[in-house]
């Protein structure tokens, strides 16, 4: 599902930062993979890149078969909607809409006519129980609530993979385990995942732990969650 | 794309910054209605002038009597050269003229019963009340029957005849017999006075006068052309008439005076080219104006996008084509723009409207206490409006523009992490 040869990537900045060395991944359909890294890895550029919504400067990116290289931007779009869907460690909901605007706002960008948006954004609400809270903006939700729309929202596209960037960063531990259960729960509908994090509770909770540092792969380790009890300490 | 979800996008984010909004639209609003209102003042000033020309043949020329400035074959400077029959089979001889009509001028007084007045009679031919455009409000003009059988009869200018009925009871002065300079004349018509003042103009077959007081100079010659259209034509006929006109009376062709010319038609054209002027001028201060209330917009549109640089990284994130954000800004400028440009517009075309109806109610604003008109119909037509969409749509797309196009350029995940 994912191909990575030797990417490489350098922010040119006032200082040039070298941030990926040469990234080799295959992620397979289905599979539930976390990229776990101190700060300053480089974790999140890579998951941009996956996500095609940052650059790179050498190798090959294969998505789905098809090489992403040099998009045009229309290109990009097209793909980050049918294929991608996104999962924010700071929810990156639009403020001014209602959780159901939220979720329906990728299918508007398909050109789906808006009842029948609506009514598949409600279904997705309701299959995470927020469906008394479909009419409340971002704001009057709690942060549990908040990524609960935003998963609902990236899968309401029913994309091939879901990309989530520190998904429990801003949630708390009981929280982080509810969010946590849902992404596996989704992941075993057969789409692809892959989680960004700094928390080996979190990558616990993957069958395979990719460990970056400094811009190359270290290790990458098979991992079994079903032996982890995640209900309990995940942080 | 542009369906009601695209609208009901655009008009959310405009109702988001109501205040900021309306500021914005003020200043378009403000520029479009001054243009209106500057248009408008400038096609009542061309509508106003124009309208005192209208009744007027415009392929006219007068000659008018004057004295020489330099001296000539043996005449001195300053030598008065009067007209004669012999210019008018000059004028009759060449090809350009149409109708000649002199004006043997004579001051008298105009007697009817007991009432009496000075008056300035005029010995015309029937083409003259083409060429002065002179309104006949009762009876008729002189005609050429008149000319032809040397009748006593006289065209009376409107004051002069209100004034000699004024307390006989008569209702018309047509018909009736009146005495000029002791001559007994009939009055065929009534006409309004001229627009540049009462001088209590009245007229009488040329033939007429020129019998009656043996008359065979004269100070002033009218006559019309055919086949001079443009400024040159008339330009080059005139320098051949002067030098016509100056053989015959024996003064230098070079003189700049000796006799007048003037063309009427040269006259219009140069107030044309005033008027447009004029025109384009306002055209420039209203357009400035506007680009004023443009640079504003776009300033708006600049920080509004600065602001929402966070959801447009979301909204590429989930898909939003390049097309559809730059489309959906653009068109935000736009209906800005359009929305309150037409506030303006409508407000202006209502106010001159509004002072259209007080106008023409209570009579033309006039010059001087003449009956010269300086402000007719002051409004514009619909090609304004059409030319006035068209700038606004031009400088809406332009004020949105730039900004659009910065927030199309960055990449999502820049404009997500944007704070």
């Amino acid at each position: 599902m994912i191909k990575l040869n030797n990417i490489n990537k350098t922010y040119f900045g006032a200082q040039p930062l070298h941030v990926l060395k040469g990234i080799n991944l295959n992620v397979e359909e289905g599979e539930l993979v976390s990229i776990m890294g101190a700060s300053g890895s480089g974790k999140s550029t890579l998951l941009n890149i996956i996500g095609i919504l940052d650059n790179y400067d050498e190798g090959d990116y294969y998505l789905a078969g098809k090489l992403v290289k040099n998009l045009s931007e229309n290109q990009a779009a097209e793909f980050r909607n049918k294929l991608i869907g996104f999962i924010f460690q700071s929810f990156n909901l639009i403020p001014f809409k209602t959780a159901l605007e939220n979720v329906a706002l990728p299918l508007f960008y398909q050109g789906v006519n808006r009842k029948k948006r609506n009514t598949m954004a409600m279904e997705y609400l309701e299959r995470f129980g927020l469906k008394d809270w479909a009419n409340h903006y971002p704001n009057e939700l709690s942060g549990g609530q908040k990524q609960r729309v935003s998963i609902a929202r990236a899968l309401v596209t029913s994309p091939k993979i879901i990309l989530a960037d520190e998904p429990t960063g801003a949630l708390d531990s009981k929280t982080s385990a509810e969010v946590m259960q849902i992404l596996r729960e989704v992941n075993a509908t057969g789409i692809t995942m892959v989680i960004v994090t700094h928390e080996r509770g979190i990558a616990n909770l993957t069958r395979k732990i990719v460990h970056l540092k400094d811009g190359i792969i270290e290790s990458i380790e098979e991992n079994d969650p079903d032996k982890m009890d995640f209900t309990k300490e995940i942080k | 794309m542009f369906n009601r979800d695209f609208w009901s996008e655009i008009f959310m984010a405009l109702r988001r910054n109501k205040l900021r909004t309306v500021l914005t639209g003020f200043a378009i609003s403000w520029g479009i209605f001054m243009l209106i209102i500057l248009l408008s003042a400038g096609n009542g000033l061309k509508n106003g002038v124009t309208s005192n020309f209208a009744d007027r043949i415009q392929n006219t020329y007068h000659i008018w009597a004057s004295a020489t400035e330099l001296p000539y074959k043996g005449h001195k400077a300053n030598r008065f050269i009067m007209l004669n029959n012999k210019d008018i089979q000059l004028l009759e001889s060449l090809y350009q003229v149409e109708e000649v009509s002199p004006v043997l001028s004579k001051g008298g007084t105009l007697i009817f019963g007991d009432k009496s007045r000075m008056v300035s009679m005029e010995g015309v031919k029937p083409i003259y009340k083409n060429i002065e455009g002179i309104k006949v409000l009762e009876g008729r003009f002189i005609n050429a029957n008149d000319m032809k059988n040397k009748m006593k009869v006289i065209v009376l200018d409107k004051n002069s005849a209100d004034e000699l009925i004024r307390t006989t009871g008569e209702t018309s002065i047509i018909g009736k017999s009146v005495f000029i300079n002791g001559l007994s004349f009939t009055v065929v018509g009534v006409c309004k006075g001229m627009p540049w003042g009462d001088r209590g103009e009245c007229y009488a077959p040329y033939s007429t006068v020129q019998m009656l007081y043996n008359v065979q100079e004269f100070y002033q010659l009218t006559f019309t052309t055919k086949g001079l259209d443009t400024k040159e034509d008339n330009e080059a006929f005139q320098k051949e008439l002067k030098k016509k006109l100056a053989a015959l009376h024996e003064f230098s062709p070079d003189d700049q005076r000796g006799v007048w010319i003037n063309s009427e038609m040269i006259n219009s054209l140069e107030t044309m080219r005033i008027f447009n002027t004029i025109n384009i001028f306002i055209w420039v201060i209203g357009i400035a104006m506007l680009i004023s209330g443009v640079v504003g917009v776009s300033n708006i549109m600049r920080i509004t996008v600065k602001e929402r640089t966070n959801e447009i990284g979301i909204r590429k994130a989930l898909g939003a084509k390049p097309r559809s954000i730059l489309l959906s800004i653009v068109m935000e400028s736009l209906v800005i723009t359009t929305i309150f440009g037409y506030i303006g517009l409508f407000l202006g075309m209502g106010v001159m409207e509004i002072v259209n109806m007080v106008l023409s109610a209570g009579g033309q604003a006039t010059a001087g206490g003449t009956e010269m008109s300086v402000f007719v119909n002051p409004t514009v037509d619909i090609k304004i409006v059409v030319l006035a969409t068209l700038v606004l749509i031009i400088s809406g797309v332009a004020a949105g523009f730039a900004p659009a196009w910065n927030s199309v350029k960055v990449k999502p995940i820049e404009a997500m992490n944007y704070r």
